[in-house]
């Protein structure tokens, strides 16, 4: 009896650090399907996308400056997806969100093996190149970025994108 | 009201394992299983001995083992396991374990790491000099500490193993200098007694693009080329050969395309070289550039000094990835990957004029689950098409010349 109830207070000590007020949400598996439902779940509203990666050298600069802009523009809807190839290493990748201030917004992890699939949903010309950013705007429009996105870039865009609200 | 309080607890605690199980199920892995076995591997690399062996050194369930087939592939000798812990192996999409079977029988073996939980990278080097039955203890290919990624070998004539890498040492004296530092320099170093010991390492070219497999051959005796993804002035990420003038002796670089990929990104897309009898360098590529687009091939008649027009491969609206290019006796063959939203399918292309006309592509194998990079190897009569897949295991096929 004390064993069981030690272990339903291990269990709920579990869920309170996970769902403790200001504690991160989980990484969201990205799998098949999950691109139609990110797009249907923002639609009408300007998002930003972003591709990137733990072992990405110049994901590592970007990441922080994303943080930045995402506490700036709380307008935008922010959206990162990890798109490593082994979807082995969900705390590194926290890890790193939680430094860039990227704690809160929705975040995915690539969760299946057949990367080909994946990419071929978002972007059948995407070879895997990362960082990469989606700009969606309201309409849908989705604008492309490869490699490191310059900020002044997505200020200009996010300013059009709030203005025509 | 307490007791379904705690059930609830239980039932998202549950539900909480759940997702985490998810993430980590077979499907979201490279891998079939986690064994060290070949039919649980991700990457499989091939090479031919001189007496017609096939030897295979894979990695999977962080372990690199090697086996050898006398039946070009319908069977293999039990493994022997070349790392004696499970490691934290390269897993990025352009790394897999090197092996070179010299004519003594003496393999040599090369394979990256991540030493670190920053995924800073190591080269480690083995060998076995006795057939494969035991392996050296691993060493790392430089005493340097900074990270180190995308290593080829390639084997001379004489013997002499050729290692070249992407290393990033030379981003800490930029740094103390207030320098930006972009990429990663080429690194090289040459084994005389056929892969035990490497001599010091060496800059080739400094500000390479970092994240890119090498291609590595010898254009001749004493003379090791290499493809690299360079970067040029702009940040532009276009290809480069260098044929060196000895093992020791780096030379010009001479860019193979000017397709202008203006990118501060990891492409995680290297080239391939092979170079022919007659000398001719035949080099395939990946590009996203605002000059073209996708997989290209091209040639250079005169060592890699000026080279052909890019001759554009696959279907675009099929993503063709992972080109492959070996020059064999039969003609030079090339292989890529392309994907139509259901199944990877390999296409191979043959040319029996040393790279001035090819077949029509042709779909040689295909597979419904995640895959390796195609690759090409030879024993000198025949080529064979090698390609370790999720769904269907390790495939070797020889290379049909009839359309």
């Amino acid at each position: 009896m004390r064993r069981r109830f030690a272990g339903l207070l291990g269990l709920g000590l579990l869920i309170a650090s996970a769902s403790a007020p200001g504690a991160a949400p989980a990484l969201k598996p990205f799998e098949r399907g999950t691109w139609q439902s990110v797009l249907r779940g923002h639609a009408g509203r300007p998002t930003l996308v972003h591709f990137w990666g733990v072992t990405c050298g110049p994901c590592k600069v970007e990441l922080p400056l994303l943080g930045q802009f995402a506490k700036d523009h709380p307008g935008i809807d922010v959206v990162t997806i990890s798109a490593d190839l082994v979807p082995n290493l969900p705390a590194a990748t926290q890890s790193m969100l939680d430094r860039a201030g990227l704690s809160s917004t929705e975040n995915f992890i690539f969760n299946d093996g057949f990367v080909e699939r994946l990419r071929f949903e978002i972007d059948p010309g995407w070879q895997g190149d990362i960082p990469r950013t989606m700009l969606i705007s309201r309409d849908g429009t989705i604008t492309t970025i490869e490699g490191s996105a310059e900020m002044t870039d997505l200020e200009k865009w996010s300013a059009q994108q709030l203005s025509t609200h | 009201m307490i007791r379904s309080g705690l059930l609830g607890i239980v039932a998202l605690a549950f539900l909480q394992g759940t997702a985490l199980a998810q993430m980590h199920t077979q499907h979201a892995s490279e891998a079939a299983c986690e064994e060290p076995t070949l039919r649980c591997a991700t990457k499989a690399t091939p090479a031919f001995g001189p007496d017609g062996t096939l030897w295979l050194a894979w990695m999977a369930g962080g372990q690199v083992s090697v086996a050898s087939s006398q039946d070009a592939g319908r069977s293999f000798s039990p493994p022997t396991q070349v790392t004696t812990t499970r490691l934290n192996l390269d897993w990025g999409p352009d790394a897999r374990p090197k092996i070179v079977v010299d004519r003594k029988g003496g393999i040599a073996l090369a394979f990256s790491i991540f030493r670190d939980e920053a995924f800073n990278g190591q080269v480690l080097y083995t060998r076995s000099a006795d057939g494969g039955r035991s392996f050296a203890e691993l060493k790392p290919i430089t005493a340097n500490n900074e990270s180190q990624r995308f290593e080829a070998l390639a084997l001379d004539q004489d013997g002499t193993v050729f290692a070249a890498w992407l290393d990033k040492r030379n981003r800490v004296p930029a740094k103390e200098a207030g320098r930006k530092y972009e990429g990663a320099g080429l690194f090289f170093a040459s084994s005389r007694d056929g892969g035990a010991t490497y001599a010091e390492a060496s800059l080739a070219r400094d500000n390479t693009c970092e994240c890119c497999r090498l291609g590595l051959t010898f254009a001749a005796p004493g003379r090791p080329v290499v493809i690299f993804r360079n970067i040029f002035e702009g940040g532009v990420r276009d290809h480069a050969v260098m044929t060196f003038t000895d093992v020791s002796t780096p030379g010009e670089i001479h860019r193979v395309s000017n397709d202008d990929w203006q990118i501060n990104a990891c492409p995680h897309h290297g080239p391939s070289l092979t170079v022919a009898p007659n000398g001719t360098y035949h080099v395939a590529w990946y590009t996203n550039g605002k000059v073209r687009k996708g997989l290209f091939y091209a040639h250079s008649r005169d060592e890699g000094r000026t080279f052909s027009a890019p001759l554009a491969l696959g279907r675009p609206d099929r993503s063709p990835t992972r080109p492959f290019v070996l020059a064999g006796p039969a003609g030079t063959v090339m292989v890529w990957k392309e994907f139509d939203g259901e199944k990877t399918s390999v296409q191979m292309t043959i040319s029996h004029d040393d790279g001035e006309t090819w077949s029509a592509p042709k779909t040689i194998s295909s597979t419904t689950d995640t895959s390796d990079h195609p690759l090409l190897v030879s024993n000198g009569r025949q080529t064979y098409l090698s390609w370790m897949t999720k769904a269907d295991g390790y495939r070797i096929a020889a290379i049909e010349d009839q359309p």
